[in-house]
């Protein structure tokens, strides 16, 4: 199959996609790497009657900005694998992009495609709401900054509104130096996850001092575990690898979705045991500090 | 339809296209580039990979009429009518063929990889080379032989060893 008909429009200036966007409403779309947009529309599962290309506009920088560090929405998957400030402060965001696909999709794919597209499974949208991202979007009225916790509304739903597009995305620079994991179990190596984690945290004289644990697979968007953040928030990094009663007492709370690639059971299952695997591993490297 | 230039394989041309034609199509249809295999235009499988500016990209994910004015290249291009790039000749080689459908796209999207290693003066392990694979679908080889072709073709640029 191939796509319905579209009207393309190239962008040539933030200006000048904003100004098609919104004289196209909910008939326009945004196109970045295309990665997931056009295999949609070759399914006939899209038909945006007109696309418009973002790619000539200057979106592509990763920079510190205050206490921020601020990535372009046209920043592809590949570029966080080899960016100094990724490699240094958010060290579990590195980890979980390498597990996007495969390196051809890295190559193509763009961080404004893979948040606003909201795939239930993806690793941004996980990794944004483990380090409560701000969500920077543009549209004719101006700008709005959006925590990643209201961002994500549904699978491939968000609050981006017609007319408004992602131009930014923002991560907040931890202030001590982080460890963590990312963990995921996909069927085939590069593919969509059945179920992710991720841990983050900074600690101090062995202590945990901040502590943020999020995953995908619980729910139709990633999910934070508050619960399971406080449990461990003030411990002995060592309470990181016996964590199984609070892990149990978190994922009681789920009812993940069941499909035909894992039941509810088997998902709630598998988080508990990435959960585990990764909050172990988070404390070994505090303690040898990589 | 709109007027754009590609430059596919050198050659520069002129065409008028609908902005729903993808490049996989033009190349295979208005180019009669039929290296350019069409598996599953969702983005699965990899068969259709082409460099686009230089960089591997899935021509079935990709509209025609974004390319304009870029530079395109595909199989046809990489070794010439006799297929004499290395990685090619190493697939010969290490049996990494068999149907041949899948082919165009491993040497597409490997042959950068394997002048990436070669810069480096790095021999990959195979964990590596799987990795730089994992976006191509192979229906008949088991994988073994693309892994064998990939080492040795990278072993032969760095010069540690000669073909097996
Ligand atoms: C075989 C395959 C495997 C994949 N595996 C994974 C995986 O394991 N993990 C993963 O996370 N992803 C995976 N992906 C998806 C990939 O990461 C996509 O690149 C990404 O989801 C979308 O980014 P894009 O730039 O290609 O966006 P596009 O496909 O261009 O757009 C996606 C959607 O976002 C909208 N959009 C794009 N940019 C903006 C913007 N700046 N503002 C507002 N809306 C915008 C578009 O209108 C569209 O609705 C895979 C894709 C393929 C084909
Ligand atoms: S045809 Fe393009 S990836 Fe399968
Ligand atoms: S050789 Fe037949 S699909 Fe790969």
């Amino acid at each position: 199959m191939r796509p319905a008909p579209f009207a393309y429009h190239r962008a040539t200036s933030l200006e000048h996609a904003l100004a098609l966007l919104a004289e196209h409403g909910e008939d326009g779309r945004p196109l970045a790497g295309g990665q997931s947009l056009v295999a949609m529309m070759n399914l006939r599962l899209a038909r945006p009657r007109h696309l418009v290309d973002i790619n000539d506009l200057p979106l592509e920088g990763i920079e510190q900005v205050g206490d921020v560090i601020r990535i372009g929405a046209l920043v592809r998957h590949e570029r966080y694998l080899r960016d100094d400030l990724v490699a240094r402060y958010f060290p579990v965001i590195r980890e979980g992009v390498a597990c996007i696909g495969h390196p051809t999709i890295r190559r193509n794919g763009t961080t404004g495609g893979s948040l606003s597209h909201a795939d239930p499974s993806a690793e941004l949208p996980l990794l944004a709401r483990l380090h409560d991202a701000t969500i920077v979007a543009a549209s004719l009225r101006g700008t709005r900054r959006i925590a990643s916790a209201d961002f994500f509304r549904g699978a491939y739903e968000t609050a981006l509104e017609p007319g408004e597009m992602l131009t930014h995305v923002e991560f907040t620079l931890p202030n001590s130096r982080p460890f963590g994991a990312f963990l995921e179990m996909s069927e085939r190596r590069g593919d969509f996850a059945i179920a992710a984690v991720a841990v983050v945290m900074e600690e101090e004289a062995g202590t945990i001092r901040k502590i943020a644990i999020a995953c995908s697979g619980a729910s139709q968007i990633p999910i934070r575990a508050p619960g399971l953040e406080a449990a461990l928030a003030g411990q002995s990094v060592t309470a990181l690898a016996v964590a199984g009663s609070a892990i149990d007492a978190f994922t009681a709370t789920l009812a993940p979705p069941g499909d035909i690639v894992a039941t509810s059971d088997h998902r709630r299952r598998l988080i508990a045991a990435l959960l585990a695997r990764a909050l172990a591993s988070a404390g070994e490297r505090t303690r040898e500090g990589r | 339809m709109i007027e754009i230039t590609l430059v596919v394989n050198g050659d520069r041309r002129s065409l008028r296209v609908e902005a729903r034609r993808l490049l996989a199509d033009v190349l295979r249809e208005e180019f009669d580039l039929a290296g350019v295999h069409i598996g599953c235009a969702q983005g699965s499988c990899g068969c259709c990979t082409v460099h686009v500016d230089g960089v591997p990209r899935l021509s079935c994910l990709t509209f025609a009429v974004q390319c304009d004015g870029k530079s395109v290249r595909t199989v046809e291009d990489i070794g010439g009518p006799a297929a004499e790039h290395a990685l090619q000749q190493a697939f010969r080689r290490a049996h990494a063929l068999q149907c041949g459908y899948c082919t165009p796209g491993f040497i597409m999207t490997l042959a950068p990889f394997v002048e990436a290693m070669a810069t480096e003066n790095r021999l990959p392990d195979e964990n590596e080379i799987r990795d730089a694979m994992s976006g191509n679908i192979c229906r008949c080889t088991g994988y073994q032989g693309i892994v064998e072709a990939v080492r040795q073709a990278i072993a032969e640029r760095i010069g540690t060893g000669a073909p097996a």
